[in-house]
């Protein structure tokens, strides 16, 4: 009870007592600006550092996100018509980021000839797994089916992306065994024919009317070892026949534009380009009715500047009534 | 007035009261606390300035980023010329090249180049690549033995890009 008596007495006296207050205050408000300003300098650097830090962070996730796209480019192939190099390439995301192609480029290897042309790509994201059938055409001036071309994709993180070229030897394998030309099985199509020339729609598959002015469509592709073009003239045709019989009826080559039957001129095979061939129009006789047919493929004209002929056998059809 | 009596004053220690002292001192401690106060204040500017001013040029040099997309060679002639085709895949805008050296395989410097003009891809001349963007710039060279060659960008901030040519 004195102890507590006389502590407050000495409070009282304390604040009572102005002397020296001043200085008490003025130390007091000193040291709170000195704190207040190394605290401000501390966390403004602090602040800073956070900001290099995440810049350094971010950086870092840049790195690996490029490190992590994976994107191949497959089943390269190259198509020259008048300067124009068409590229076909299935693309496929293996990676595990969504990737963002922005740029194609094709060179022209060939010695005397060595351009090279780049073009955009817009709007062409992969996400991962993505698969994608590309066909790109860009313009090379010189550029001629007989050179050799490397392209490559670049993408939005600045990877580049090779063009995996198709297997070349199994496709001079192919040729060699047939000749220079090759056909899609698949496809193989005919058509019904008006009396106005007109073509109905296109029919896969080996049987064919055997009462109907039909046209037959053929994906041919030119696989000449020495990337020459092939012209073929009108002699060419499709030529069915019947064995064990003398049977046989005959599919001239024809033009067809805009569904139409048209004056046939000739026909230009380019290097490594599939295109859809027709032959016709033809009734197929009775004799070849409720028989099944050999189908060859007789093909007459010009490789490069050497005579060119060949006879595919290629497919079998059934010819109903 | 008579300088007898000023000297008086001036000697006379009497007539300096406590108040007058205290107020003198106060005010002189009030001054020379506010003067340190404004030098600590312009110092800690000053080196918040430097610091911030090394921060973000660290920062945006972190942030850049160049992609080479073609580097052709091409000798006729007319004489050699190197084809640099370049994007800018960093996150900072304003992307300059401030210089472009070719060295050999060796190591050998082959040229420096200070005045390089980029340019889009359409030919438009252009001062930097921004975000996303793509851009070229051709140099003279002598006729280059077929090898490898390096060239190498240094940007105006100061970063390094390096690729590998064949000749």
């Amino acid at each position: 009870m004195t102890i507590c008596f006389s502590l407050r007495k000495r409070v009282r006296k304390l604040i009572a007592n102005s002397k020296g207050f001043s200085s008490v205050i003025g130390t007091t408000f000193m040291v709170l600006v000195m704190l207040f300003l190394s605290t401000s300098v501390f966390l403004w650097t602090l602040s800073q550092n956070t900001m290099y830090n995440e810049a350094v962070r971010a950086r870092s996730q840049e790195e690996a996100d490029r490190h992590d796209e994976n994107v191949v480019a497959l089943s390269g192939n190259y198509s020259v018509s008048e300067e124009e190099v068409t590229v076909k390439v299935v693309l496929k995301n293996a990676g595990s980021v969504a990737v963002q192609i922005i740029n194609l480029w094709v060179l022209d290897t060939y010695e005397l000839n060595r351009r090279y042309t780049n073009k955009s790509l817009n709007n062409l994201n992969l996400n991962p797994g993505d698969v994608l059938n590309l066909v790109e055409t860009v313009t090379i001036l010189g550029a001629n089916a007989s050179h050799n071309f490397v392209s490559w994709f670049v993408t939005a993180r600045g990877n580049t992306i090779p063009l995996e070229k198709e297997q070349g030897v199994i496709i001079a394998q192919l040729a060699q065994g047939i000749g220079s030309i090759t056909m899609e099985f698949k496809t193989f199509r005919h058509h019904i024919v008006d009396k106005n020339n007109n073509l109905g729609p296109a029919q896969y598959g080996f049987t064919i009317p055997g009462n109907e002015y039909t046209v037959f469509g053929i994906n041919l592709t030119n696989l000449d070892e020495s990337k020459r073009n092939i012209n073929l003239t009108g002699y060419s045709c499709v030529w069915l026949i019947v064995p064990g019989t003398s049977a046989s009826a005959s599919w001239s080559i024809v033009k067809v534009v805009d569904g139409r039957l048209v004056d046939f001129d000739f026909q230009v095979l380019e290097y490594g380009n599939p295109t859809l061939i027709f032959f016709g129009k033809t009734n197929p006789p009775a004799s070849l009715q409720w028989k099944t047919a050999a189908v060859n493929l007789l093909l007459y004209g010009k490789i490069g500047s050497d005579d060119y002929g060949q006879n595919i056998p290629f497919i079998s059809v059934y010819v109903t009534g | 007035m008579d300088l007898r009596k000023v000297w008086k004053l001036l000697r006379g220690r009497r007539a300096v009261s406590v108040v007058v002292s205290n107020v003198i001192l106060t005010g002189a401690v009030i001054a020379v606390g506010f003067v340190v106060l404004s030098w600590t204040q312009y110092r800690s500017s000053a080196y918040n300035e430097q610091y911030g001013e090394a921060m973000n040029a660290d920062i945006a040099r972190l942030k850049e980023r160049l992609a080479f997309e073609y580097v052709f060679y091409n000798y006729n002639s007319s004489g050699g010329y190197l084809s640099v085709y370049l994007m800018n895949c960093g996150t900072v805008d304003n992307v300059t090249i401030q210089t472009v050296y070719v060295t050999a395989i060796t190591g050998v410097l082959i040229q420096v180049n200070s005045n390089v003009t980029l340019r889009q891809f359409n030919g438009n001349e252009i001062a930097d690549l921004d975000r996303g963007e793509e851009g070229y710039f051709v140099l003279s060279l002598p006729n280059l033995i077929s090898s490898s060659y390096s060239v190498r960008i240094v940007t105006g901030r100061g970063s390094t890009f390096d690729h590998m040519f064949f000749a």
